[in-house]
């Protein structure tokens, strides 16, 4: 594909040695130049990228191929598990293949990289093939929470269809609690109820945290913005998606009043009055020795911390239950609660889902897998040991979460009532880069406006050149 | 075929014409012509795969503007001069420079004060010992030693917090602060470095002949003076070496600031390489990583070359 003057062909690009290029720099043995589709060669191989382990990758694999056998006796699933600290890592390595000509049919991608992959044109929408298989696919729609479709959706078009999903609540010890000689919080607590709970619990030992959360943008001071009626940019949403509102949610026009063709992320408001003072309360925290200074992305210290009784409370989504549980917290050392209200009752989510490659030559059959994973018998194939939400509701059961715990399991779900997708717009990974630097700015020089003036400036910038 | 080159050597010099005259020996000769070009290629085709082509491609990308995903678009040198206007990629190089000079300042200042200290001592084992030591962490990935110095760096929860408290010191928020996470960079990288330069000048001090050493303590040198003057001077080819090699990896500092800073806070950790990895495979910016790319080659050629320029009054070559 040429376009003109001064355009090359990507592909010729690569073979002129793009990607050699790159290696000169340290970047080529991530940017590869190989010409072979893996999912593009004719074979049957449905090849998926999933972001975890390779061993969770296989396990998947070895369950779902038999299912897939009896779609296509010929077809041979593929998984290919990718590591990362979080989502921005996981999408840049699928970038990554991408550069080196390597893409595969179905892709597991979470809120974070939807607008990316759908402005890239990257993956298919699914509309067509949704129109085509409702009637296969309504016990699905009168399962799953409207948010989490039209948190998929992008430009009026569907591009993923959902499974899972994670909402910011307030996981909190119980044990630390019981010390503080504090009750534990009722859905309707708010930021003060907030204050004095972290204040009594850090009380209780010089040891231990009262609060502690992670810089990233899902879960992060993040939650006291969208608490405060805020958000980092400014939400609208895009026209259309009557063409599924209207048939899937026949039944249940409630559900999907007010929804429309995805969300659409505007001016950056990173500086507004809700965002400084947000990201001011959490910097108090710490100067006030409420909370200890957040680590970047991931997740994982703060995970052991809470498992080992040393953080009173923190942000949370339903990954949290098995997570904790695998950490060795025993059902009742810990709980759930919504996240407290402020201005608002506002809270953010990430989805996950499954999308379809543009450049897979087995797209019909990469459907009749989306199909598949999104049943609920697959949920527990494919995240074993409540690692994360099930977006469908039936599987949200007392039964689920018996072993792990929380008691307040229903909160996962109801949070999402009210709750707006983290704001992540086509130029994300440039907004997530920014965010990270801007916050730990702000930490380190207690000087919340400087740093989001800053951050203001980036996501313009950013905006102008997506 | 001649297998010994110290005899062919000699039939060379009683007979220097014959070889012309010979056609025998002047294939012979032109054998192991084409036998040395035969083991040299592997070496020149490694580099000219993996060094030159990418070097020269990486040039190329830079007047490009390419996403990976759509077509790229020629640019001409309008990726250089956004680089010119880009405060935060040029505040990058300038934490990149300090970084660099911080770690070669301490990582050959400390090699030079561990190899002294070890070179005096006259048992072997205790200089086998001393020399498997420091070098020890010179092996371990440099990824997993990030991660592991990240957590006896916390300043809540760190080890190295915990000991300083237990002397009364006040915690240091190594990683929370601009000054603290440089320098917590600095020494991470220095440790595990060190061991490299000590090596060499532990090798290079052995080396100094003893008669040197006995003429200077005849002459009634002290053990300082003989350091400074004596034994520096003759291992100053060594320095040189340590000094280019050291500059040029710590110029390229990627892995100990992008995983236990992220390059932060805010940016004071954020390195020329950290900028390009992420303007390349996070805002999906090909040509312009590799602009920064070729500059910062550049900036390692020029420190390269400020550095040779001055060991030509610095070194002393016997």
């Amino acid at each position: 594909m040429t376009s003109g003057f001064g355009a090359m062909d990507r592909r010729t690009l690569l073979k002129l040695g793009g990607g050699a290029g790159l290696a000169s720099v340290g970047l080529g043995a991530l940017a590869g130049c190989g010409s072979s589709n893996s999912g593009g060669s004719g074979s049957k191989t449905i090849n998926m990228l999933y972001f975890g382990q390779q061993s969770s990758a296989t396990a998947l694999q070895n369950a779902l191929q038999p299912q897939i056998t009896k779609l296509d006796k010929t077809a041979t699933f593929k998984v290919t598990g990718i590591n990362g600290t979080d989502w921005n890592d996981f999408i840049a390595k699928i970038l990554t293949q991408i550069a080196s000509g390597s893409t595969p049919d179905i892709v597991s991608v979470a809120t974070e990289g939807l607008q990316l992959m759908a402005s890239k044109d990257l993956v298919i929408p699914l509309d067509s093939y949704v129109t085509k298989d409702l009637s296969s696919l309504q016990s699905y729609f009168d399962d799953i929470h409207p948010a989490l479709i039209e948190s998929m959706m992008y430009q009026g078009h569907l591009w993923e269809l959902p499974d899972s999903f994670n909402a910011g609540s307030l996981f909190y010890s119980t044990d630390l609690y019981n010390k503080a000689g504090l009750s534990e919080p009722s859905a309707t607590w708010t930021m003060d109820d907030f204050h004095t709970n972290a204040s009594k619990i850090a009380k209780v030992s010089n040891n231990i945290n009262a609060f502690d959360w992670v810089v990233r943008l899902w879960g992060s001071w993040t939650s006291f913005l969208y608490a405060n009626n805020g958000n980092l940019l400014e939400e609208g949403k895009y026209p259309g998606g009557d063409w599924l509102w209207k048939s899937a949610y026949k039944n249940n026009p409630t559900a999907a009043a007010g929804r429309a063709g995805g969300w659409k992320w505007g001016t950056p408001t990173a500086n507004s009055a809700a965002s400084i003072e947000a990201l001011q309360y959490v910097i108090d925290l710490q100067k006030s020795g409420l909370s200890p200074s957040p680590d970047v992305g991931g997740g994982g210290t703060l995970q052991g911390l809470f498992a080992s009784n040393r953080i009173g409370m923190t942000i949370g989504g339903g990954f949290w239950a098995g997570g904790l549980h695998n950490a060795g917290m025993k059902d009742g050392s810990f709980n759930v609660q919504m996240f407290p209200t402020w201005k608002s009752n506002k809270s953010l989510f990430g989805a996950g889902g499954y999308g379809i490659f543009k450049s897979s030559k087995n797209q019909d059959l990469a459907w009749e897998i989306l199909k598949l994973m999104v049943q609920p018998e697959s949920f527990d194939v494919i995240f074993p040991g409540n690692v994360t939400t099930p977006g469908r509701k039936s599987l949200m059961t007392a039964e689920r979460y018996a072993t792990t715990g929380p008691k307040n399991w229903q909160v996962f779900y109801d949070q999402l009532n009210g709750s707006v997708p983290i704001s992540a717009p086509p130029y994300y990974n440039a907004l997530a880069t920014s965010l990270n630097q801007r916050t730990t700015q702000a930490i380190s020089s207690g000087n919340a406006k400087a740093a989001l003036d800053g951050m203001q400036s980036d996501f313009e910038k950013a905006a102008a050149g997506a | 075929m001649t297998t010994q080159p110290g005899v062919r050597e000699a039939s060379r010099a009683t007979l220097p014409l014959a070889s012309h005259r010979r056609p025998g020996v002047r294939r012979e000769a032109r054998k192991e012509g084409l036998f040395g070009y035969l083991m040299i290629s592997l070496a020149v085709v490694f580099v000219a795969v993996f060094t030159l082509f990418p070097i020269i491609a990486s040039l190329g990308l830079s007047l490009f503007k390419w996403d990976v995903i759509s077509s790229p678009r020629f640019v001409g040198l309008a990726n250089f001069q956004r680089l010119i206007h880009d405060g935060p990629t040029l505040h990058s190089f300038g934490v990149t420079v300090i970084l660099a000079v911080g770690i070669v300042a301490l990582q050959l200042s400390l090699g030079m004060f561990l190899a002294v200290l070890v070179n005096q001592r006259r048992s072997a084992w205790a200089k086998t010992t001393f020399r498997t030591v420091f070098y020890l962490p010179l092996l371990a990935s440099t990824a997993a030693v990030s991660i592991f110095m990240g957590y006896m760096f916390d300043a809540k929860y760190g080890v190295i917090n915990y000991y300083l408290s237990l002397v009364g010191l006040t915690k240091v928020p190594w990683l929370t602060t601009t000054w603290g996470s440089m320098i917590s960079i600095i020494l991470i990288v220095v440790w595990q470095q060190v061991g490299f330069t000590f090596v060499l000048f532990v090798a290079a001090l052995t080396s100094v002949p003893s008669e040197v050493l006995e003429a200077a303590s005849i002459d009634g040198a002290s053990a300082v003076r003989t350091l400074f003057q004596v034994k520096i001077p003759l291992i100053s080819p060594t320095i040189l070496f340590a000094t280019v090699v050291a500059m040029i990896n710590a110029l390229q500092l990627f892995d100990q600031p992008y995983i236990m800073t992220k390059g932060g806070p805010g940016t004071s950790t954020t390195t020329a390489t950290i900028v390009m990895y992420q303007t390349g495979f996070q805002n999906l910016q090909f040509g312009y990583a590799s602009t920064i790319a070729i500059v910062l080659l550049l900036i390692i050629l020029a420190i390269t070359g400020l550095q040779f320029l001055a060991a030509r009054k610095l070194v002393f070559y016997q």
